[in-house]
């Protein structure tokens, strides 16, 4: 709006006369005998373009009815202009225009534009003295004038020939009528006269502030302009460049006086082809002007062109055409708002991330920005509200306001002497000090306190220690302490203590001489020989080292009577050899450095280290003692004593470990221990078993205790119990030349393996076990449960069917051919699919089945098929993994769970104000 | 480089042969003593309150999806550490004796002992009754250990809230009783009885007598499926709803008679001792066992699992006693011995075993502990008691309490064993101490948030979880070949019967507002009948003539 009034403005003065007012006052012509619906119709894009850049888009057609209502001169004119059907009548109209407007009009413009044009520097010399600019044009000004002018050059004629001009036009007008709209009567009258002037409105000037204005100005008044200077581009080709031709340049100069002084139309016709000629301020004589008024608005010209461009030569760019410059600024435009639109992106990006939101926006809160986690004093400048006000106000009244107290407190501090700065200051610094000191008279205490508590530890332990040496010492030099003799006096306390207790006054043995046993059960003598060798043995320890000690090592590969002097001895001394063995290291075979072997082996050793380790804990133990820690309730005991038991248990699994892992030295540990308890059986009736249990397998001792039990029924159950431990020692002793034969062909024949685990610590429940693994030895059940296994892996492994029906395709009976028969077998096969032996979910476990068979119930509670957003079934299961309910989870977690993701407040909800984020 | 255990790419260990042991997360840089102590805590809730192995994120590429199950995770993380957070609110904590030096044995230490220096609360809590004329009692106890009920074999049956000494009813049914056992609360419990299995109510009204369950020698209550599945003498496991009354499944197991009964209080699966020393794992939903495992060389005497489903403990004739951890089917350990064959195991809340054998009772401690890697052998029992002569029958640890109920041919007996019970009980789950409005409101709840036999099964967890079978296999299994149903023909038998129950069933069908085939097959069926009747109508009318026709009458 402002270019237009800007170059609106300078014509009128010159008695609106322009310098082609003839050529724009035939293109308006021609548009007016289109209807200006048409034209309308035809620039209605362009419109639409022009329309989204005007802000108000209340402003129509429509308000230009209300405009003419408004001025009264204009009304008949336009009437007339629309209603007129020739150019002259359009001419005419145009220069009645002019002529009318032109005194009242420059005064308006004249306070209008101190309002239009608030954002220019210069425009009240622009505006008041634009008449005198435009008569004295500076030589530098026409450049650009005729740059702006060529922009639009042949090539845009053509493209724009078809409707570009009348759109325009039309166009220009619709700017116009916009513009009015809205605002003052005052600018619709500016407008109504540069309506009227309408494509007179293009001069110099115009190129001039072109540029500025589209810089600094929206689209509508450019687009309105630019039309204009389409419309007077028409001649344009012909022109050249101001610098070289002056008389051309004079001439056109004349021209244009010609035309201010308003020619008629022919002459301007004439001169239209060179209205754009540039004149400079020489050119037109004004170099020398003496009016201060025109010497300032040419001052200001200048300037304002040297403000502008000021390092490039003195030449304007030639202006884009206006669809390039509208494309551009539409590009422009849009790159802005999607700039202020982006500024948004965060922001919804957020909230649609966002767990959950809550409305009313906290931004928009009444107390945003206002700290709430102090609270401060109300003061008379702080107050913001009005109840806040009022209750100041208030407590004012009554004295309790906040400019109460200082007046108090200054009262109190009257009545003390005042204190001086230094005085105050030396305050301070006296309580720091002190408590600095507080603090670390603190902190040394804890030290102190620790180290104390150190020291005084240090110092106990030490005295500890020393009062256990003197103690030590005090009983070594009694004699009493020795290593030797340590373990004597143990041992001697140990055999008293059996002696006193358990042999003698055993229940069995007091029940046996009561009835009076030994007379008629063998059994019975049996025991009481074993009772009596036992006696002998532990008095011999009573009274001093057992004799027996002395053949630890060599005698053990014989099975000699005296094996029972000391067998634990012996045993421990084997099973230090079976240590030493194991420890070293020979060169391994292939087999044995694969992995699986190592591993093996490495595990076999470890079970024998802990099988050593746990009998060495035996040995040393007593093997009477009933320390069997698993069955503790030490009560009746239900099998008599089993006492001899509690070494052939370990040897006997030791050596069958032993011999599992290793050849030569197993046999060798083996051997003694068998013949260990072996031994204890021979001194018995039972002995004569041996032969008979040289059946190997468990099988067979089991069958044969029983025959040896039937025996002995009426011997009673430790008399069983005896007997069973000789035939234990008979099914050892027997195997003794293959060892190793033996114990591997055993372990799978019968599910006894477990034997290895069995515990070694619990003679009794040992014993009982054996008996146990026997009464059930009769029924194979690992063999049974393997069958079963197998049947159902068969039943669901993969499965070919053989369809093949005979006859079907061949011949059969007599005298097929066997390979005929062949040939024909397996022609129609049907693969019914399974689960293979090796993916089934017990293929490694012992003892195990776990049915295949899909649990068709089940099914009604899996998914079909992978829901939509995940790529895998572990996303998916692991979504679902998370539970809501609240008994799974805590309180808060239940909380935020369950959470609505939109949450409304009461009270208004305000649309953001400003991006979040 | 921090290597994360995933589902896709699961961290395993593999053992060394030299026992080494593989360091995944090697810690090369250092960390503040804070972050190391988050860590630390993080590692903990994950180990007690994980819901498994968290999903590579980073390889997901959708992003949406990517930030989704970013914010899943992240959720996952803050509920674990939250419910570690939490922990502070049990206040209670549980203890066990113990001994003061090595020479002192906690099994030891007698009844008498105990009594006489716990407050006078507790010592309550060690009873005895003695009840010797009616045979070996079993005993159960409510689900919240408020309940007590003893049968006796021989037919006397009793309810008492064991604490106040109150007797809830007293019955002699006046026939061999061989279990019983509360349901879902102490208003109700279910009596194996001679023959049949009877419902009675508190005050000892009988309310059902179950029929079809014959000759029960086993009960268990399925407390969140609201099933009673009772095993009788010959095989047969039947699951009955107690909430709709319906028989949900009868399965014959096929293997003998059965020995022993527990459930898996994990998955609901039952756990079934048989005679020749399997266990058998059932679920209504199949008729074959789930999993069948050798667990003794004699009949399988006694059963229990412990709490979270993660071991059994079996007691078999063979005098062994085994632990197993059933979700891998896996002996643990195996070298446990019973002098006799135990005749009854359970479990309590936090692990105590207790064995009932001959005339004894012992406790065990630690026989299982899901922080160990490998099982230990437990080298002395926690506890004892008995001896004195009363075969025990059955052990039962009361819910919530540090007592263990031992039923006996000579009554019950109540003993403390400090440290059974948990100390803090989840009042949404179970109440110890609640109010009969509580009891009410819970039974309410209970009801709706019953879940269905279908969702038995060994992993509760697979519901929701995808169908992994191919769409070959899916469309193999809908059988192609199954006729087409015949509607009108389903009609038709529906109605069978009573004359008029076709017209009365049609006219039901009719009623309905839902239009689907079956609905519009009724109506046309209603309409032929319709028609036909109107057909004999007008020829009855026929055959009175015109002036009589009106008397013709209209079915």
């Amino acid at each position: 709006m402002p270019g237009r009034q800007s170059h609106g403005r300078p014509l009128l003065p010159s008695g609106g006369s322009n310098t082609n007012p003839g050529a724009r006052g035939k293109s308006h012509a021609k548009t007016f005998k289109k209807s200006r619906a048409k034209a309308t119709a035809k620039a209605l894009d362009a419109f639409a373009l022009a329309a989204e850049q005007v802000p108000d888009s209340t402003r129509g057609v429509r308000t230009r009815g209300l405009e003419d209502d408004d001025d009264g001169d204009s009304r008949p004119q336009k009437r007339q202009r629309q209603h007129g059907g020739d150019d002259e009548d359009d001419g005419e109209g145009f220069d009645e225009d002019e002529a009318d407007n032109g005194g009242g009009g420059m005064r308006k413009k004249g306070r209008r534009d101190e309002d239009a044009f608030d954002g220019f520097s210069d425009d009240d010399g622009a505006g008041s003295d634009s008449e005198e600019w435009h008569v004295g044009v500076g030589a530098e000004d026409e450049d650009s004038e005729l740059d702006s002018d060529e922009a639009f050059g042949e090539s845009d004629e053509e493209r724009f020939e078809g409707y570009a001009f009348g759109g325009s036009r039309s166009k220009g007008k619709k700017g116009g009528k916009k513009r009015g709209g809205g605002e003052e009567e005052e600018e619709e009258d500016e407008e109504d006269d540069l309506e009227s002037l309408g494509s007179d409105a293009i001069d110099l000037a115009t190129a001039l502030d072109q540029f500025s204005e589209d810089e600094e100005e929206g689209g509508e008044e450019e687009g309105s302009e630019e039309e204009d200077e389409e419309s007077t581009d028409g001649d344009n080709e012909s022109e050249e460049d101001g610098d070289d031709a002056d008389p051309s340049k004079m001439d056109a100069l004349e021209s244009m006086i010609a035309g201010f002084g308003g020619e008629d139309e022919e002459e301007d016709e004439q001169t239209g082809t060179q209205n754009k000629t540039k004149l400079s301020l020489k050119d037109l004589g004004l170099a020398g002007v003496k009016d201060p008024h025109m010497k300032r608005s040419l001052r200001l010209m200048n300037k304002e062109e040297k403000a502008v461009k000021p390092g490039s030569s003195k030449k304007l760019e030639v202006p884009l055409a206006k669809r390039q410059q509208d494309r551009l600024l539409r590009s422009a435009a849009y790159a802005e708002t999607n700039k202020t639109l982006d500024k948004w992106i965060e922001t919804v990006k957020h909230n649609r991330r966002a767990d959950h939101l809550v409305f009313p926006l906290a931004q928009n809160a009444h107390d945003r920005g206002l700290d709430s986690g102090e609270l401060m004093p109300i003061t008379q400048k702080t107050s913001g509200t009005e109840l806040e006000q009022t209750i100041l106000a208030i407590m004012e009244e009554s004295g309790l306001g906040p400019s109460a107290k200082p007046e108090k407190k200054e009262g109190d501090g009257e009545g003390q002497p005042k204190l001086s700065q230094a005085e105050q200051q030396e305050i301070a610094r006296q309580r720091r000090r002190e408590r600095e000191i507080h603090s670390r008279e603190a902190a040394r205490a804890k030290r102190i306190k620790k180290i104390k508590s150190k020291a005084y530890r240090r110092i106990h332990r030490k005295e500890l220690l020393r009062e256990e040496e003197a103690e030590h010492e005090a009983a070594l030099a009694a004699g009493e302490l020795d290593s030797d003799d340590e373990r004597e006096a143990l041992d001697r306390r140990r055999a008293e203590e059996r002696m006193g207790t358990r042999h003698r006054e055993s229940k069995w043995a007091k029940l046996g001489k009561k009835a009076g046993r030994a007379v008629w059960d063998d059994n019975f003598r049996a025991g009481l020989t074993e009772m009596a060798r036992r006696k002998e043995d532990l008095r011999r320890r009573i009274e001093g080292q057992a004799g027996g000690s002395g053949d630890d090592d060599e005698g053990s590969d014989v099975s000699d009577a005296s094996g029972d002097e000391d067998p634990r001895r012996r045993l421990l001394a084997q099973l230090e050899r079976a240590a030493e063995y194991d420890d070293d290291d020979e060169p391994r075979s292939k087999l044995m450095q694969m992995k699986f072997m190592q591993r093996g082996e490495e595990m076999r050793k470890k079970e024998n280290d802990e099988a050593i380790a746990e009998l060495r804990r035996q040995l040393d133990s007593d093997d009477e003692m009933e320390s069997d820690a698993e069955e503790v309730e030490i009560g009746r005991r239900q099998f008599g004593m089993g006492n001899s038991t509690a070494p052939a248990k370990p040897a006997e699994s030791k050596k069958a470990k032993a011999a599992g892992v290793r050849g030569p030295a197993s046999s060798a540990i083996a051997v003694p221990a068998e013949s260990s308890s072996s031994t204890r059986g021979a001194g018995d009736a039972w002995a004569s078993a041996e032969p008979v249990s040289s059946a190997s397998g468990t099988a067979g001792v089991w069958s044969q205790v029983e025959s040896s039990g039937r025996k002995s029924k009426k011997g009673g159950k430790t008399k069983a119990d005896e007997l069973d431990i000789s035939n234990v020692a008979a099914v050892l002793v027997k195997p003794q030349p293959k060892p190793k034969s033996r114990s591997t062909a055993a372990a799978p024949e019968n599910g006894d393996q477990d034997s290895d685990d069995d515990d070694v610590h619990l003679p009794l429940a040992i014993r009982d076990q054996k008996l146990i693994e026997r009464a059930f030895a009769g029924e194979d059940v690992h063999g049974q449960f393997e069958e079963e296994k197998a049947e159902v892996e068969q039943e669901d492994d993969e499965k070919e069917i053989d369809n093949t029906l005979p006859g079907w395709g061949n011949w059969v009976g007599d005298g097929v051919s066997a390979r005929e028969k062949r040939r024909h077998q397996g022609r129609f096969i049907t693969k019914v699919e399974g689960v293979k032996k090796k993916d089934r979910k017990d293929f490694k476990l012992k003892d195990v089945i776990i049915s295949e068979k899909r649990i068709r119930k089940n099914d009604k509670y899996l998914a079909s098929q992978l829901p939509h957003p995940f790529e895998s079934q572990q996303q998916y299961e692991r979504s679902l993994r998370l539970p809501v309910g609240p008994e799974w989870s805590t309180k808060e977690t239940f909380q935020d769970a369950t959470k609505p993701r939109v949450i409304i407040k009461q009270g208004i909800i305000a649309p953001m104000s400003k991006p979040m984020y | 480089m921090d290597t994360i255990d995933t589902v896709d790419a699961p961290l395993t260990r593999v053992a060394q042969p030299n026992g080494a042991l593989t360091v995944n997360n090697a810690r090369t840089e250092f960390r503040s003593k804070a972050e190391l102590d988050r860590i630390r805590r993080h590692k903990q809730a994950q180990k007690a309150y994980g819901r498994g192995r968290r999903i590579d994120v980073k390889s997901v590429k959708d992003k949406k999806l990517r930030r989704n199950l970013t914010n899943l995770e992240n959720k996952y993380k803050t509920a674990t550490l939250k419910a570690k957070e939490a922990e502070i609110l049990l206040e209670n904590t549980s203890g066990f004796l113990e001994a003061e030096t090595e020479l002192e044995r906690t099994y030891k230490v007698r009844q008498d002992d105990i009594t006489k220096e716990v407050g006078i609360e507790v010592a309550q809590k060690k009873f005895e009754l003695k009840l010797d004329q009616l045979g070996p009692y079993v005993c159960e106890y409510s689900r919240n250990g408020r309940d007590l009920i003893l049968a006796g074999r021989k037919g006397h049956i009793a309810t008492m809230d064991w604490r106040e000494g109150k007797l809830g009813c007293e019955l002699q049914l006046g026939e061999t009783v061989r279990d019983a056992r509360f349901l879902h609360n102490n208003q109700f419990f279910a009596v194996a009885q001679k023959k049949y299995v009877y419902i009675y109510d508190a005050n000892g009204v009988e309310l059902h007598c179950l029929k079809k369950h014959v000759e029960v020698s086993h009960m268990e209550f399925l407390p969140y499926h609201f099933l009673l599945a009772t095993l009788s003498i010959s095989g047969q496991l039947k699951y009955q709803d107690t909430s709709t009354g319906q028989i949900v499944t009868e399965i014959p197991t096929k293997l003998g008679t059965p020995v022993s009964l527990t459930q898996n209080p994990y998955n609901a699966v039952l756990h079934v001792g048989q005679q020749n020393g399997t266990v058998t794992l059932w679920s209504p939903n199949s008729a074959e066992p789930l999993v069948k495992l050798l667990a003794h060389r004699g009949p399988v005497r006694s059963l229990a699992v412990d709490r979270e489903g993660r071991y059994m403990v079996s007691a078999g004739q063979d005098n062994r006693m085994a632990i197993w951890d059933v979700r891998n089917f896996k002996e643990a350990v195996s070298s446990y011995f019973t002098r006799s064959p135990a005749s009854s195991v359970a479990i309590s809340d936090t692990g105590l075993t207790a064995v009932g054998w001959g005339t004894k009772t012992t406790v065990w401690k630690g026989l299982f502990s899901k922080e160990k890697p490998v099982q230990e052998k437990v080298q002395s029992p926690y506890m004892a008691w008995g001896g004195e002569g009363h075969s025990i029958e059955r052990v039962r640890w009361c819910p919530y309490e540090d007592a263990l109920g031992i039923g006996h041919t000579e009554g019950f007996s109540s003993i403390i064993i400090p440290g059974a019970g948990e100390a803090n009980y989840d009042a949404l789950e179970v109440n110890p101490f609640e109010t009969k409005k509580q009891r009410q409101e819970g039974e309410v709840k209970g009801l709706l948030n019953k879940l269905q036999p279908e969702m038995i099964a060994l992993d509760p967890n697979f519901i929701g979880n995808l169908d992994l079978r191919s769409e070959q296999q899916r469309k193999a299994d809908r059988d192609l070949d199954s006729p087409a149903v015949d509607i009108a023909e389903e009609i038709r038998n529906r109605a069978r019967g009573k004359n008029g129950a076709l017209k009365k069933y049609l006219r039901k069908q009719r009623k309905k507002n839902i239009i689907d085939e079956k609905r519009l097959k009724a109506e046309e069926m209603y309409k032929q009948l319709q028609e036909k009747q109107d057909e004999r109508h007008k020829e009855r009318q026929a055959e009175l003539g015109p002036a009589l026709a009106r008397f013709a009458r209209k079915e």
